[in-house]
C-alpha cells in the first residue's frame, strides 16, 4: 500500500509545526498544561464521529456515515428524556449517569444498525440511506425533546467524564484514546478487520470468497452508531445539556478528517492512529488560529487546504515530484 | 522515506513561518482581555456589533477589545471558540449565545477560573455575571403602540402580528402595545396576533387579506423582523402609503425604500453597536471589581440609567433603554 507511512510521518510532523507555531506566536502559552488539556477535551466528540466515517469508508461501495452527528444528539436526548423520567440527576447515587450512558450506547446501537440493515439488505446506496436516516434521527430528537434543549444537568461521574482529569489527562480523551485503540486492534486482530478491508477493496472477489457480507456491513455500521452514541454522551458530559441541533458542522469536519487521514475513500483502506493525528491536527490549528485571534473563516480555509494537500499527497508522489531525489527513485 | 519526512519537514516549518508572520501581531500584553464572541461573523447585524467593539477599544487605551465569531451558524462552533478564549486565558468573556443552554457548562468552567462573564440577547442563562439586555419588554411594546398611536392620531383599526404564537418576547411586545392603546378610546384592535413567521411573503399574503376585509384599516404594529418588509409591500402595492400607518420591528438598510415611500411609518431596533459596548463596559466594571447597581451608567448612549434585578442564575439582568424607534426622517443615522 502506497504512502501509508508518509501519511502517518506527515501528519505528525504537522501536528508538531502546529504546536511549535502555536508556542510561538502565544508566547508559550499555547503549550500550557491547562490549553492542552482544554484542547485534549475538545477533541473527542468530533473525533468519535471521524472514527465512524472512517469505518464506513473502509467498507467501500462509496460507503459513508452522514447520520453520525444526528445519531449522537439523537442518543443525548432520548438518553435524557427517558431516564430523566424515572431518576433525577441530582441523586447522589451513579444510577442516573449510568442509566444515560447505557440509554444513549443502546440508542446509538440501533441506530447504526438501522443503517447497516438498510444498506446491507435494501442495497440502499450508503450516501443516500445515511442521508435519509441523519434526517430521520434530527426528527426524532426534535420530537422527542419539542424542539427544546433538554437539562442533563451535572450528576457526579457524568461530570466526571466531562471535565475530570486522570493523571493531568482529561478523562474524556482517555475514553476516546481507549476506544480508538481498541477499534484498530479490531481491525488489525480480528477476522472482522480483515473482511472488511478486503470487502471493501474488491467487493465482488469478496462476494466469490463467500464473505458474509451482509454481517460485514451491519457490524460497520452498528459500530459507527456505537461510536456516535459516545460522542452523544460525551457532548452530554460537557454541555449539562443536549440539543438536536448541536454540531450541525461536525458532518463535514468528521469527513474532512477521515480524509486527510488516508481513508480511501474507494474503500479497502483506512488507519485508526491517522484519524486520531488528523483530528488532533484540526483541533490544534483551529485553537491556534482562535489563539492568533485570526477570523474563523481563515480557518475554514487553511482546513480547505491542507485537504486539497493531503489529498495529492496520497496520490501522487508529491513531495518527489517538487524535489527529485535520486535515491527514492525506484520506489 | 526517510526523505520523504525531511521534505515534509521542510515543507511544514515554511508554512509555518508564514502562519506565524500574519498570526502574530496579537501579542499578551498586561492589559484586562476582553474577548467578544458572537452568535456568527460576517453578518450585517455582528459586524455592527464589531464597530462597537472597537469603538469601546479606541476610548478605553487601558483594556484590549476584540471580536470572535464562528464562520457557520453552529452552536458547537462558537462553543470551540470560547473554550479556547477561556484556554487562552482572557479576563473577560462578553457572549451573545448562539444556543444559551449549550454554552452553560463551558461558561461555569470559565467563571469557576475566574473569568467575568456577560452576556446578551440571554436573559435565561443561568452561568453569566451579567446579561445585558438593550430593553425591557413592556416598554419596547409599548414605545411602538405610542408611534403608532401618534401616526393614527388615536383613532381607526389596527391590528398585530407576532412572529409565532410561542414566541415569548413577540407576545410580550404586542401584549404591550395592546394595553397601551386601551388609552386611546377610538383605536380598535381587529383580528390580532396574526402568525408571520418571520416570512416577508407570508405576510404580504396575510396582509393583503387583511386589507381587504377591513378596508378601513389604519394601523399595523409587527414583531419579527420581516413583517415590515412583508406588511410594507402590501400597503405599498395598495396605493395605502401615507394613508396607513405601520410601526414594527426591523432594520433600517432592507427598510429603505419602503421607509421613503411611506409605506413604513417607523421601525424599531436595538443597536447592537451599542450593544456591544455596553457588554464590554460591564465586563471591565466587573473585571474592576466594581459591581453594577441599579441605575448606573455604563456610559453607552441608551445605557445610561440602567435598570439591574437579579438574573436566573447567580448573577444580575441588567436592562438598558437602548431601543431606537427611526422613521425616514432619521433611519440613516443608522444603516445596516
Amino acid at each position: 500500500m502506497r504512502n501509508t507511512g508518509g501519511q502517518l510521518v506527515m501528519l505528525i510532523v504537522i501536528n508538531v509545526a502546529v504546536l511549535a507555531v502555536g508556542a510561538a506566536i502565544s508566547g508559550g502559552s499555547f503549550l500550557a498544561p491547562f490549553n492542552l488539556q482544554s484542547m485534549a477535551g475538545q477533541l473527542p466528540e468530533i473525533g468519535f464521529l471521524a472514527i465512524g466515517v472512517m469505518l464506513a469508508m473502509c467498507a467501500g461501495n462509496g460507503g459513508i456515515d452522514l447520520s453520525g452527528i444526528a445519531l449522537a444528539n439523537l442518543s443525548g436526548v432520548v438518553a435524557a428524556v427517558v431516564v430523566g423520567k424515572f431518576l433525577s440527576s441530582t441523586d447522589p447515587s451513579s444510577a442516573y449517569s449510568l442509566a444515560f450512558i447505557a440509554g444513549a450506547l443502546l440508542v446509538g446501537l440501533i441506530g447504526g444498525t438501522f443503517n447497516g440493515l438498510l444498506i446491507s439488505r435494501l442495497n440502499i446506496t450508503p450516501i443516500l440511506c445515511t442521508l435519509g436516516t441523519q434526517m430521520l434521527f434530527t426528527g426524532l430528537a426534535v420530537v422527542a425533546s419539542d424542539g427544546r434543549a433538554v437539562a442533563v444537568g451535572s450528576p457526579d461521574l457524568l461530570s466526571e467524564i466531562g471535565n475530570g482529569l486522570f493523571l493531568g489527562v482529561p478523562i474524556s480523551f482517555l475514553i476516546f484514546i481507549g476506544v480508538a485503540a481498541l477499534v484498530a486492534a479490531l481491525l488489525k486482530f480480528t477476522p472482522f478487520g480483515l473482511w472488511l478491508m478486503l470487502m471493501g477493496t474488491n467487493p465482488k472477489a469478496a462476494t466469490y470468497a463467500g464473505f458474509p457480507r451482509t454481517g460485514v456491513l451491519i457490524a460497520t455500521y452498528a459500530t459507527s452508531g456505537l461510536l456516535s452514541g459516545l460522542a452523544g454522551i460525551i457532548i452530554a458530559a460537557r454541555n449539562v445539556n443536549v440539543k438536536w441541533d448541536y454540531g450541525t458542522s461536525y458532518l463535514l469536519i468528521a469527513i474532512l478528517i477521515a480524509v486527510m487521514a488516508g481513508v480511501r475513500p474507494e474503500g479497502g483502506y483506512g488507519r485508526v492512529v491517522c484519524v486520531v493525528l488528523a483530528a488532533i491536527a484540526l483541533q490544534l490549528m483551529s485553537s491556534m488560529l482562535n489563539f492568533g485571534g485570526l477570523s474563523n473563516f481563515v480557518r475554514d480555509f487553511a482546513w480547505g487546504a491542507l485537504l486539497l494537500t493531503f489529498l495529492a499527497v496520497g496520490r501522487y508522489n508529491v513531495v518527489g515530484f517538487l524535489i527529485p531525489d535520486k535515491s527514492t527513485k525506484l520506489v | 522515506m526517510g526523505t520523504l519526512s525531511k521534505k515534509a519537514l521542510l515543507g511544514s516549518a515554511l508554512a509555518a513561518t508564514i502562519l506565524a508572520g500574519s498570526a502574530g501581531a496579537l501579542m499578551a500584553q498586561n492589559k484586562p482581555v476582553i474577548a467578544t464572541v458572537v452568535k456568527i461573523s460576517g453578518i450585517p447585524w455582528f459586524d455592527r456589533m464589531e464597530t462597537g467593539v472597537k469603538q469601546f477599544q479606541k476610548d478605553n487605551p487601558d483594556v484590549v477589545a476584540t471580536q470572535y465569531g464562528p464562520a457557520t451558524a453552529d452552536a458547537a462552533q462558537q462553543l470551540q471558540i470560547v473554550t479556547d478564549l477561556i484556554a487562552k486565558g482572557v479576563n473577560g468573556l462578553a457572549v451573545v449565545p448562539m444556543d444559551p443552554s449549550v454554552l452553560e457548562g463551558t461558561l461555569k468552567r470559565a467563571m469557576d477560573r475566574g473569568i467575568i462573564v456577560v452576556t446578551h440577547e440571554a436573559d435565561n442563562q443561568k452561568n453569566t455575571n451579567a446579561d445585558v439586555e438593550a430593553f425591557d419588554n413592556a416598554d419596547y411594546g409599548r414605545a411602538l403602540n405610542e408611534r403608532l398611536a401618534k401616526c393614527m392620531d388615536g383613532k381607526g383599526k389596527w391590528t398585530t402580528f407576532v412572529g409565532s404564537l410561542g414566541s415569548r418576547t413577540h407576545m410580550q411586545w404586542v401584549g404591550a402595545g395592546e394595553e397601551n392603546a386601551k388609552k386611546y378610546a377610538g383605536m380598535q384592535l381587529v383580528d390580532a396576533n396574526n402568525e408571520s413567521f418571520d416570512d416577508a411573503n407570508g405576510t404580504y399574503e396575510k396582509a393583503k387579506e387583511i386589507l381587504r376585509k377591513h378596508p378601513d384599516i389604519k394601523g399595523f404594529q409587527t414583531s419579527a423582523g420581516n413583517d415590515v418588509l412583508g406588511v410594507g409591500r402590501a400597503i405599498d402595492e395598495a396605493g395605502l402609503s401615507g394613508k396607513v400607518c405601520l410601526v414594527g420591528t426591523g432594520l433600517p438598510n432592507p427598510s429603505q425604500d419602503l421607509l421613503e415611500s411611506g409605506a413604513i411609518t417607523a421601525i424599531g431596533f436595538w443597536d447592537p453597536q451599542k450593544a456591544g459596548m455596553a457588554m464590554n463596559s460591564v465586563a471591565k466594571s466587573l473585571i474592576a471589581g466594581k459591581k453594577i447597581e441599579d441605575g448606573a451608567n455604563l456610559g453607552v448612549p441608551g445605557y445610561e440609567k440602567v435598570k439591574v434585578i437579579k438574573g436566573p442564575g447567580e448573577g444580575v439582568l441588567i436592562i438598558g433603554n437602548g431601543m431606537v424607534i427611526a422613521d425616514k426622517a432619521n433611519y440613516k443615522e443608522y444603516l445596516f
